[in-house]
């Protein structure tokens, strides 16, 4: 997929899009960073009609999230559509509603994978974060259902300080079950900027033991092709991805700082166009304008695809960016500004370098006379360990 | 006598043409499959009506190729998609027309 998805982000061809079907939900997990009143959801038809310009555009792979998208009673009429329009369909949810008649009809459906959260391998720590007692007996009575249908199911686990130790009991969970996993201290603030939710960010000095935990550093995906050669470095260095990305991140862009608006795009329950879910620059509005004009016109889009790594102001001269995962949209919402560098990303870049082998490592942000554009706000970070395979690749010639 | 195989897309993969080229998904076993630019005009001919050999004479008229290379080479990619479950044969009815 890299050689088709870098060509995509070449040529900014649509080809990922991360569609939110509703943000009400029947959980209330405590990190969570959506309002779940419903403000006037697109409509069946709407989204239908959605659906069709995304398949004209070019977009193959899909991604149906939310809230909980089984709470759309349409669901499975918006999955029939999607289906015939032929994509590659994904799913996120909690899993709560799944039924096995349910599980065998996303196998026909053809959907390929189902990310479910898990936050932890004892009940009462996940229903703790969920606030729905019962929750983890119920999702994870689920799993079963749609392993024995073949479907591919990953665990997705936000790492938190209530359940940061979890994760090898969540691995172990998965490994039983037949799912892959993933873990993430991702925490973002309220979709209204609010930041409620990062008293639940763990602090860098606390992920010292995940991020050497030797059981987890040997499934660290291939970290990203990079362009400062002068970077020391003997060991395997951690790579740290969103948890929101397609998946198709490695090694597929050259100087671009992501996916988002090249290649992916996020719509919202209510019609908006982002370039990602993570970054708030609102592009347009699907109930006004077609998605071809928005993709291919939007200012917002234009500007985001100008940015080059190697000129961001801070990051651009930065002597471990190998060792960073800036996210542009923790950037922008953590800093204020979308080309800056933040905190977080900084403690956590030099922390793996420093793991890595290198000696003092300093940030382009910590380094003598640095000129911050931004002030430097709360942190999150963006990190994903996973067991997931990415596409193998085969070629027809005729 | 043997019958006519008539192929059409398995409906559970995934599949759009980006570029001229064909990227085809099968989500029973996460592999992704390119096709190039005849691949590509094969493919969408492939509608559950016509025969490999009514493939292979719209593939000769449009790219000048010897009507026997282009049904060696339909049928091998035909097999080669079929093997990899991207394709299913197709309930015959009786003088579908290509
Ligand atoms: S904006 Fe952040 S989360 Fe979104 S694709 Fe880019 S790096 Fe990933
Ligand atoms: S470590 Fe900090 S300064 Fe360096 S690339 Fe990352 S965000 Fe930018």
């Amino acid at each position: 997929m890299d050689r088709v998805a870098s060509r995509a982000a070449r040529k900014h061809h649509p080809l990922n899009a991360h569609f939110d079907l509703t943000y009400r939900c029947n959980e209330r997990c405590v990190h969570c960073y959506l309002d779940h009143e419903d403000h006037g959801e697109l409509t069946t038809a709407e989204i239908l009609r959605v659906l069709e310009e995304l398949a004209a555009a070019g977009i193959l792979t899909l991604t149906f999230s939310g809230g909980e998208i089984f709470l759309r009673p349409d669901f499975f009429e918006i999955l029939a559509a999607a289906r015939r329009l032929h994509f590659d369909i994904s799913l996120k949810t909690n899993a709560l509603l799944i039924s096995a008649e349910h599980a065998a009809r996303l196998r026909e459906s053809g959907v390929r994978s189902i990310q479910i959260s898990v936050y932890s391998d004892e009940p009462a720590v996940h229903d703790a974060i969920t606030k729905i007692p019962g929750s983890h007996e119920r999702t994870l009575a689920a799993v079963p259902l749609l392993v024995a249908q073949g479907l591919k199911v990953k665990l997705a686990c936000p790492l938190m300080p209530q359940n940061l130790l979890a994760y090898r009991g969540v691995m172990a969970l998965a490994e039983k079950l037949g799912a892959s996993y993933s873990f993430d201290p991702t925490i973002t603030p309220m979709m209204d900027g609010s930041g409620g939710p990062l008293i639940h960010r763990v602090s860098t000095a606390a992920l010292l033991p995940v991020l050497q935990d030797p059981v987890l550093s040997a499934c660290y995906p291939r970290p990203a092709a990079q362009t400062d050669a002068a970077m020391p470095s003997g060991k395997p260095v951690p790579s740290l991805t969103s948890a929101v990305s397609s998946g198709f991140e490695f090694a597929a862009y050259e100087d671009i700082p992501c996916s988002a608006g090249h290649n992916s795009v996020y719509i919202s329950p209510y019609g908006d166009v982002l370039p990602c879910v993570q970054l708030p620059v609102p592009a347009g509005n699907l109930r006004r304008q077609r998605f071809r004009d928005i993709w291919y016109h939007a200012e917002s889009l234009e500007q985001l695809r100008a940015v080059r790594d190697s000129q961001l102001p801070v990051c651009g001269s930065c002597e471990i960016r190998s060792y960073c995962e800036r996210c542009p949209g923790l950037a922008l919402m953590e800093g204020g500004d979308v080309l800056g560098a933040y905190e977080r990303a900084c403690e956590l870049a030099e922390q793996k370098a420093r793991l890595a082998g290198v000696a003092h490592p300093l940030s382009a942000l910590h380094a003598p006379g640095a000129t911050a554009r931004q002030a430097v706000g709360p942190c999150k970070t963006n990190f994903l360990v996973t067991t997931d395979n990415s596409f193998y690749r085969k070629g027809h010639d005729a | 006598m043997r019958k006519t195989i008539r192929w059409q897309k398995n409906p559970i993969v995934a599949w759009r043409a980006i570029d001229g080229e064909t990227v085809i998904i099968s989500p029973s076993d996460n592999v992704m499959h390119e096709l190039n630019e005849t691949g590509s005009f094969i493919w969408r001919q492939i509608d559950g009506r016509c025969s490999a050999a009514e493939i292979a004479g719209m593939l000769a008229a449009e790219y000048e190729v010897p009507p026997e290379d282009a049904l060696a080479d339909t049928e091998a990619l035909l097999q080669q998609l079929a093997a990899s479950a991207l394709l299913v044969t197709a309930a015959a009815a009786d003088g579908a027309a290509c």
